[in-house]
């Protein structure tokens, strides 16, 4: 294990076909699957707001949005299963039963347009941050390289959540008022997304599996979007926010934890709704599924 | 008229540069000439230029993104007094308008191989042959593989 973190400390990078140490495997492992999850959650969100999103040509965008993250879930599910520790139909079997984890943020429900804008603004944003972070440094190549494609299209992403921001900020003021309540509602789950500060025996930053500690990347956060929401005239529902002049940056209030805490308990505010359509839907696209694989029985029969 | 025939020439070189130097949204280092999205340019004489683009598919959310960023790098070059950028609904897009530099990009940068019609896809590391996982990745025009030699997840970009 020493020789093989010495290796991690020079920049070495891992592949499936070396030698790779249990506990290693295990950490990449859980923590790609918790990636492949939240894209699949993420995904079925954005469906859901298909037939409701105004006008064609956003349309068009979250229907490529949606593909782009069940194209993700897809892609990152093949890297975990090499891993050899659990099968893609064993984590599918797991996330639908409620016995593995996906991001906080997808235990709550997006009621309102305003909350759509909110996500594509705020959370893909930490979300892009996050695995920015991961793919400075990730010391597991396949991950690596997937996570470059990912993260070019999380910035493309990113670039339609700031124009749905911009479009909503300068519109009515229904739309400014829904919208506030968004970011009131959006605020602390999408801060929250980063985690509770990194404890110091954390095995991912000393694997070189992510670059930069939860709480520094969640002050960077904050430090971007605490100004520029501030600019288009919106609050930030952190009654204990402070500008600390000296050093010339924002300080968030004290953090409650317990509302992340209840998503890893899968007991969120939406967590169960969430989960059983989920299940829902992977039993109803079954036929889909089943019409593949006997096409590719007849072509190896052929 | 030869010499403003050569100017015209040269202003219409000068355009197809700065459309080259536009970036696919996804793929930043591969240019959209380099794809095989640049099918016309035209510049007429007041210095109008009319740039024809095709997509990978129809229905490409970047679509908007590339029209902006190609109408800003053509309406910078100096003598150009309009641009007018349209997407033509023929000829359409196939793989093997891909230049080798930009797959040589695709391959090494992104993991991202090419596959054209009737030839097998290989890995973007190894070159072996990948079995295909989907025939549909994270957007329309790329299909999910594997590399079993290399274990590794190639994203396939084809017709």
């Amino acid at each position: 294990m020493e020789a093989f973190e010495d290796f991690l400390d020079h920049g070495g990078i891992v592949e499936p076909v070396d030698t790779i140490p249990d506990p290693y495997r295990e950490a990449v492992f859980r923590f790609i699957e918790l990636h492949a999850n939240s894209e699949l959650m993420g995904g079925l969100t954005e469906r859901d707001w298909i037939p409701r999103t105004p006008g064609l040509r956003h349309k068009i965008k979250i229907l490529a949005k949606t593909q782009d993250e069940i194209g993700h879930g897809h892609l990152l599910y093949m890297v975990a299963a090499d891993l050899g520790i659990k099968s893609r139909s064993e984590m599918l079997e797991d996330l639908f039963a409620g016995r593995s984890r996906f991001h906080n943020v997808f235990h709550y429900r997006a009621k309102t347009w305003g909350d759509q804008v909110a996500i594509a603004f705020l959370v893909d944003a930490a979300a892009l941050a996050s695995q920015q972070a991961v793919f400075k440094v990730c010391s597991y190549g396949p991950y690596r390289r997937i996570l470059k494609r990912i993260i070019t299209e999380e910035g493309f992403h990113m670039r339609f959540g700031e124009e749905r921001m911009l479009k909503i900020a300068e519109g009515t003021d229904f739309q400014r008022a829904m919208f506030q309540q968004s970011i009131d509602d959006w605020w602390w789950p999408s801060l929250q997304l980063f985690g509770p500060d990194s404890r110091p025996d954390d095995v991912l930053l000393r694997w070189h599996i992510k670059s930069e500690r939860n709480e520094v990347l969640r002050f960077q956060w904050v430090q971007k979007f605490v100004p520029l929401l501030h600019d288009y005239g919106f609050t930030v529902p952190d009654p204990g926010l402070t500008f600390d002049s000296e050093e010339g940056h924002w300080v968030s209030g004290p953090i409650d934890w317990m509302p992340l805490e209840q998503t890893l308990q899968q007991a969120g505010p939406d967590s169960a709704r969430r989960i059983g359509e989920a299940a829902a839907n992977w039993e109803k696209s079954q036929w889909v599924r089943d019409a593949l694989n006997r096409v590719a029985e007849l072509a190896d029969a052929a | 008229m030869t010499v403003i025939a050569d100017l015209r020439a040269g202003l219409t070189g000068m355009v197809a540069a700065a459309v080259a130097g536009v970036d696919d949204p996804e793929y930043p280092g591969v240019s959209i000439a380099d794809l095989g999205l640049l099918e016309q340019i035209e510049v007429d004489m007041a210095g109008h230029a009319r740039i024809g683009l095709i997509p990978t598919f129809s229905g490409c959310p970047a679509l908007d993104v590339i029209t902006t960023d190609v109408h800003a790098a053509v309406a910078a070059v100096t003598g150009v007094s309009s641009v007018e950028v349209t997407w033509l609904g023929s000829p359409s897009w196939s793989t093997n308008r891909i230049t080798p530099r930009a797959r040589k990009v695709l391959s090494n940068q992104f993991t991202v191989a090419v596959q054209d019609r009737n030839t097998p896809a290989t890995c973007a590391r190894c070159g072996n042959p990948t079995t295909e996982q989907s025939p549909f990745g994270p957007s329309r025009c790329r299909a999910v593989h594997r590399c079993n030699n290399c274990i590794e997840v190639i994203e396939v970009l084809r017709v």
